[in-house]
């Protein structure tokens, strides 16, 4: 059988073959349209799709947790609202077909509901329920429906979270055609340990049934390949017992807290705190964070732990915060920018986290995200020193502070790069934007450099330095970090061990050899290729 | 047929939302009987309808009047004071 090679960008270390199974995309609903004349008959059918959408309600909520089947729980009672379907029927005398006619009868009480934020979320859940009971109407289909049993490699053009909050145990691997190392489906699948290449643009091509080889260590796919066509990952063999710079874990919750004790994570190098405020629609109280962080902080693995204060926006927004829409959400108020509106509330963050330090008596270091100039950094400086007994830091992601590291010197203690928000602001590439994933690709030439600049920089100025983004949880790319200097990483918790692994088989002098190929590099692919092959070379 | 009335608080910080307004409809469901919520002084709305009861838009500290049509004052006052408890939050 010839074999066809499509590539794209691997993420995971492991390698899969599996038959194709595309993803149907969600077709749109018809337009409004009137009925024929029987409304007894539309009658019957929207009773039948009313029904049918309230079973797949219940079997959702069997499949979700238990806070979620609540949620699940509760929508089924607005399905089966008297009122909504009378008022149905009503659209339905009007002339309007079933589908019509119940979404319509939807949106009378959506509009009832709006402008007040209680309801906000809930707004959006009553009008997808009205879609689904439209689709189930018109025999439209519009969600996932993947197989629960076998094993498949799914083909899409990319997947969005609650997408992949179904993939089931036959997901067995994924191939997106858009997509970079940094979209959604990367972080879950790297999370979950499902091989995946991502930014595949051949996959298009791909056809229900084909066997293909899922081959990330070699950011391809192979149609009709198999196991043994796979390329090894470069196999890390521990010369000491500990890495040549420490290793820490990313955490966002008390559960992630809790998993990332049980690996080898020498503290946390990145603990996200907007996870604890996203879903409150009123601000916790300071007793509230208290609890919360004095929570967390206990259960972290030992070692420093690094809180980053809130990083929301526009497009990431806390509800009890009131952010007013953005054009471009991502150059917008957003990380440490909410100061100006809201430095109560950083403040109280900052003194609960002093509360949770005394409490939890473990070492904290704090740090503000999207920070641009050396006076933003002084400013947090100042309030996170006058909170409590910090090491205190700033995010390096803005091109704009690389500039001013010098002037951080007494400053700041620290400094931690998020390399997703460097790179999308270096090369002026929207994370979120599919077809600029290439962009993303922590090899690029440009990011290196930047990199390497900032550990020079900060290494001047007598700067702790680490990288918390997603390019250190590549174990090859650790090693490249810690050949420019910096003094630690933090990985996701899936990756401490391959990563820990990877700083213990080298020592400084041949990371810096690894790093110096890397920057030798003229584009991506053979920064990458360079660095791997000196690794090879050291691992004789 | 009689009428209890009865006048409850919402006491949840979130104000009358989904969840509370899905339990509340779930409970006059089961009981079979008529029930009738809505703001101190104004419309009421049959209470085994979620939108009807949401879309009062009921503030945390707002006043409710309750009435349920039946002749057991007990199993009445059972029902209101368990409206109260999951306006409690």
């Amino acid at each position: 059988m010839t074999q066809q090679v499509l590539s794209g960008l691997g993420v995971g270390l492991e390698a899969v073959t599996a038959e194709v199974f595309r993803v149907r995309q969600a077709e749109p609903l018809p337009i409004p349209a009137k009925h024929s004349g029987d409304i007894d008959a539309e009658q019957a059918k929207l009773r039948k799709a009313v029904d049918e959408v309230s079973s797949e309600l219940e079997s959702l909520a069997e499949k979700a947790g238990e806070t979620s089947a609540e949620i699940f729980e509760a929508l089924g009672m607005i399905l089966l609202d008297e009122s909504l379907f009378d008022s149905a029927v009503a659209q339905l005398d009007d002339g309007w077909e079933a589908g019509t006619a119940f979404v319509n009868a939807m949106e009378t009480f959506a509009e009832l509901l709006s402008g007040d934020p209680t309801f906000e979320e809930r707004i959006a859940d009553i009008r997808d329920l009205a879609k689904r009971v439209a689709a189930n109407i018109h025999g439209i289909f519009l969600g996932l429906d993947l197989p629960e049993t076998g094993k498949f490699v799914i083909v899409g053009e990319d997947f969005s979270p609650a997408d992949t909050a179904q993939f089931t145990s036959a997901v067995v691997g994924v191939i997106t055609i858009q997509g970079g190392p940094t979209s959604h489906t990367a972080i879950i699948c790297r999370s979950k340990s499902i091989p995946a290449v991502v930014s595949c643009s051949g996959a298009k091509e791909l056809k229900d049934g084909q066997m293909v080889l899922v081959d990330p260590v070699g950011d391809r796919v192979v149609i009709g390949g198999t196991a043994a066509d796979a390329t090894k990952a470069i196999s890390f063999v521990a010369k000491s017992t500990e890495p040549v710079i420490p290793v820490r874990s990313n955490i966002g919750s008390l559960e992630d807290a809790v998993a990332a004790a049980a690996t080898a994570a020498e503290g946390v190098g990145l603990f996200r705190t907007e996870l604890l405020y996203l879903s409150a629609t009123t601000e916790p109280t300071i007793e509230r964070q208290i609890q919360s962080y004095t929570e967390i902080l206990t259960a972290c693995p030992e070692g420093p732990i690094v809180v980053r204060t809130i990083d929301a926006g526009s497009d990431k927004p806390v509800p009890f915060l009131k952010m007013p829409d953005e054009e471009n959400p991502a150059l917008g108020v957003r990380g440490f920018r909410l100061v100006r509106d809201h430095r109560e509330f950083i403040v109280s963050q900052l003194e609960a986290l002093e509360e949770a330090r005394k409490a939890s008596g473990r070492e904290v270091w704090v740090m503000a995200p999207m920070v641009a100039t050396a006076a933003e950094a002084k400013e947090f400086a100042s309030l996170a020193k006058a909170a409590g007994q910090f090491k205190v830091g700033i995010m390096v992601e803005t091109p704009s502070i690389v500039y001013e590291i010098s002037k951080l010197k007494g400053v700041v203690d620290f400094i931690s790069v998020g390399t997703n928000d460097l790179s999308q602001y270096l090369f002026a590439s929207d994370r979120m934007n599919p077809n600029l994933g290439a962009m993303l690709n922590p090899w690029q030439p440009a990011l290196i450099a930047s990199l390497n600049q900032i550990a020079i920089e900060s290494k001047k100025a007598g700067i702790y330095s680490g990288v918390c983004g997603e390019s250190g949880s590549d174990p090859a790319f650790a090693v490249v970090l810690a050949g420019m200097g910096y003094d630690s990483v933090s990985s996701s918790r899936s990756q401490v061990g391959a990563v820990r692994t990877a700083l213990s088989s080298v020592t400084h002098d041949e990371a810096r050899e690894v790093f110096e190929a890397a920057i030798s590099g003229h584009d991506s692919d053979e920064a990458k290729s360079l660095a791997l092959t000196k690794l090879g070379e050291i691992a004789k | 047929m009689s009428t209890v009335t009865a006048t409850v608080t919402i006491e949840d910080p979130i104000g009358f939302h989904a969840r509370p307004a899905g339990q509340i409809v779930k409970l006059v469901k089961e009981s079979g009987l008529e029930i009738r919520m809505g703001k101190v002084g104004g419309n009421l709305v049959k209470a085994n309808s979620p939108l009807g009861l949401m879309a009062m838009k009921g503030k945390t500290g707002e006043e409710l009047t309750v009435e349920v049509d039946t002749e057991d004052e007990a199993q009445a006052q059972a029902i209101i004071d368990q409206i109260q408890q999951f306006l409690k939050g």
